[in-house]
């Protein structure tokens, strides 16, 4: 791996030159995985959620439920629920670095604010990758997805929806900022997203008050694109523009209220 | 000052710090509104009635105020781990001119009281939904509410007396509503256990889940309300005596 000279803005004023193995994007991105894996405790619950939810609640319930090949509906969809339920931890990160002040510390690297939010977005999203793939093969052998394409497909699309569950879990910490507040209406975000979208179950059995918005969920584009490209071997094109959408807003949001916060109050 | 006065002014501290953010108790409703009118209902239309269940909607619908009765209670377990190792609030606790058991007791009834506010109006939704609104039994219904919240206050007192970060007492808590919500009768029959995961019956017929939603179930068509009610009674006073003694232990540390 080539050192590479790097030259950033530390404070928007005064140029720094760093000399550094690797980008410094992918410096923070590193920092962000690091400290998911610090923290053993959130990997193990949502491990265990994912476990009972499949094997438990999933294998039961298909044996009630009307729909054929409900255990395959729910085993993908909660591999979607999962990776939004896991990139919404990044705003927890950010929430207690705000509140330890570490970000001070942050803020004082030689790396340029556009940077570094992309990095913590980046990070965000790759740490969720990583934790959701054993889940992904384990769908993934029970359910027999073998091909290649589709397996990749899927992945870029799972991707996707961490990349853009970050960045509006970054506009959340950043937005809200009492402590009890935040953990519960995060939780509470992460619950409204998640099951008023089509991951977990199918439109037509929605209330129509839910059937109405489920569509626009960035859960519902993820699930209904993973399923095509594993199910179908094919693009679902509308769902993989919602969600591209999503990360475009949610990212450009997260960068302008992160922003916001770091400069106290005037946009970078 | 007789050391039994102390009670209502812990209590009333208790749910002043739940107000203290409204907001919160809001977000606690609308998490069991999403809980009933989303989820509940989408797998009510998907479980055809049978003779066994015959609104699957209605047969989860409990669930759905257990499960925000076990977070307020969990937030009060939280509550006192934040006194110690956030808001260094134990030594004045310690201070009050009251004996230590009494302080715990208070701290355990204060939780319930929480509880029994962040429920109080998904209590009544469901009581309207079960027809029992303006019967009798919807005082069972707050009974059984208090009841299986006292357990749960017990049980999330004792995790945050021995939890050393909020990760541990997070994790211990997700794990605890996970066997609370999946491994009970809070979403199938025990029969359902019995054909397709036999080793698992043991573990749902023991959870307080289990007599806590099949209380609730048994108040549509019941007659005395203190046999739904009874069940509940030695398993919660149990927790909370547990989580009166860990207190105790955590008060001396």
């Amino acid at each position: 791996m080539s050192s590479s000279a790097i030259q950033v803005n530390a404070s928007s004023e005064i140029p720094v030159t760093v000399t550094s193995r690797t980008g410094p994007i992918v410096q923070i991105a590193l920092r962000d995985i690091a400290t998911l894996f610090r923290t053993p405790c959130i990997i193990i619950s949502r491990s265990l959620a994912f476990i009972v939810q499949l094997f438990v609640f999933a294998t039961l319930i298909s044996k009630l439920v009307v729909v054929p090949g409900f255990f395959q509906y729910y085993a993908i969809g909660s591999v979607v629920g999962t990776i939004a339920s896991i990139s919404f931890i990044i705003g927890y990160d950010i929430f207690e670095e705000a509140e330890e002040g570490v970000l001070d510390y942050l803020l004082t690297l030689p790396i340029s604010r556009r940077q570094f939010i992309v990095g913590r977005a980046l990070g965000g999203a790759v740490r969720a990758m990583i934790y959701i793939i054993p889940m992904f093969v384990i769908v993934a052998i029970l359910e027999g997805f073998v091909n290649p394409l589709s397996l990749g497909a899927a992945l870029l699309v799972l991707f996707l929806l961490a990349f853009g569950v970050t960045g509006l879990s970054i506009t959340v910490a950043v937005s809200v900022r009492n402590a009890n507040r935040f953990d519960v209406f995060l939780a509470l975000l992460e619950l409204a997203v998640s099951r008023a979208s089509t991951a977990l179950y199918p439109i037509a059995f929605m209330p129509s008050y839910v059937a109405a918005l489920a569509p626009f969920s960035p859960v519902s584009f993820a699930a209904d694109s993973t399923r095509a490209a594993l199910t179908t071997f094919s693009l679902d094109l509308p769902g993989l523009a919602g969600l591209i959408a999503f990360v475009v807003v949610f990212l450009g949001l997260g960068a302008a209220f992160y922003f916001r916060k770091l400069e106290g109050g005037v946009y970078a | 000052m007789s050391s039994l006065r102390i009670v209502p002014l812990v209590v009333e501290r208790d749910i002043r710090i739940l107000f203290s953010d409204s907001f919160l108790v809001g977000i606690m409703f609308a998490n069991f509104a999403i809980d009933l009118f989303i989820t509940a209902v989408t797998f009510g239309n998907l479980i055809p009635r049978t003779t066994e269940v015959p609104n699957y909607f209605l047969y989860i619908a409990p669930g759905s105020n257990l499960i925000t009765a076990a977070v307020a209670a969990f937030q009060s377990g939280r509550d006192v781990w934040r006194e110690k190792y956030i808001k260094d609030l134990t030594s004045y606790l310690l201070s009050l001119p009251t004996p230590r058991i009494v302080l715990a007791l208070s701290r355990i009834t204060g939780g319930v009281a929480r509880s029994l506010i962040a429920t109080f109006p998904g209590t009544l939704v469901i009581s309207y939904l079960y027809g029992i609104l303006f019967d009798p039994r919807i005082f069972a219904a707050y009974v059984i509410m208090g009841l299986f919240s006292l357990g749960i206050v017990g049980l999330s007192i004792t995790i945050s007396a021995f939890a050393s970060s909020i990760e541990v007492f997070v994790t211990i808590r997700s794990g605890i509503q996970l066997y609370l919500s999946f491994l009970s009768t809070l979403f199938y029959k025990t029969e359902v256990f019995q054909t397709s995961a036999p080793l698992l019956v043991p573990i749902v017929t023991s959870n307080p889940m289990t007599w806590a939603v099949e209380a609730f179930r048994s108040l549509q068509g019941a007659h005395d309300i203190l046999g739904p009610i009874s069940i509940l009674v030695a398993p919660s006073v149990a927790f909370a005596m547990l989580g009166t003694a860990s207190y105790l232990y955590y008060a001396k540390l």
